[in-house]
């Protein structure tokens, strides 16, 4: 996985009726834009350290040309 | 197989310098059952739920009691590129229910039973779906008729 700071990640829900849960990426501890990163979740606030599995995807952030 | 491809969820890391109430919170917030703990980029231990609850609340520590004070350590790993059969081993030889997937001295991801038991089940359907053909759908004679 790629991913640059500002892109989105989301996590699909495992079980039925569990929701998706997604967290921004605010640093990129990898070369190239890999993991791990450092994300914060949702509404929570929550600063964590982030390792994509399979369940991951990255939503890119919209970014205006410099 | 290599070990990496049989991990199926993502992993989550804190440092051992937070509390034991962020470490639920995040559990909670991420859906995970156990956090890396990462001190720099070493990995230093696993906090499970059940750590919280065994060495936090059933031991009375306070909610901002450090992350590390119930973290179980060392912890078993396995490289990433190690064959998915190792694994198998190492649960087979350790009491543990998740395995810190590593390169190197970095965690990488965890791979835990579930995930296992889950490859296994997708191998069996696998491996059944020849039999199950055969059964639903028995040989027939060929229509061509033998020459002589």
């Amino acid at each position: 996985m790629q991913a640059s700071v500002g892109d989105r990640i989301v996590i699909r829900g495992r079980r039925a009726g569990e929701p998706n849960r997604d967290c921004e990426v605010l640093e990129v501890h990898g070369p190239n834009g890999s993991p791990p990163y450092l994300v914060r979740w949702g509404d929570s606030g929550h600063e964590t350290l982030f390792f994509p599995g399979t369940d991951a995807t990255v939503n890119r952030a919209e970014r205006t040309p410099s | 197989m290599q070990t990496i491809e049989g991990v199926r969820r993502s992993g989550v890391g804190i440092g051992p310098e937070r509390t034991i109430r962020d470490a639920a919170a995040i559990m909670e917030h991420t859906g995970v059952g156990a956090l890396a703990v990462i001190d720099g980029e070493d990995l230093v231990g696993i906090v499970t739920d059940r750590d919280l609850v065994r060495r936090g609340l059933a031991k009375d520590l306070p909610a901002n009691a450090r992350v590390d004070s119930v973290m179980s350590a060392p912890v078993v790993t396995i490289d990433a590129a190690a064959d998915l059969h190792d694994a198998f081993a190492l649960f087979r030889t350790h009491a543990v229910r998740r395995l810190a997937v590593v390169r190197g001295q970095q965690f990488v991801g965890m791979i835990t039973v579930d995930d296992l038991l889950i490859n296994l089940a997708a191998d069996l359907v696998d491996l059944s779906r020849p039999v199950t053909a055969e059964i639903l759908f028995a040989h027939r004679d060929s229509s061509v008729q033998a020459t002589e």
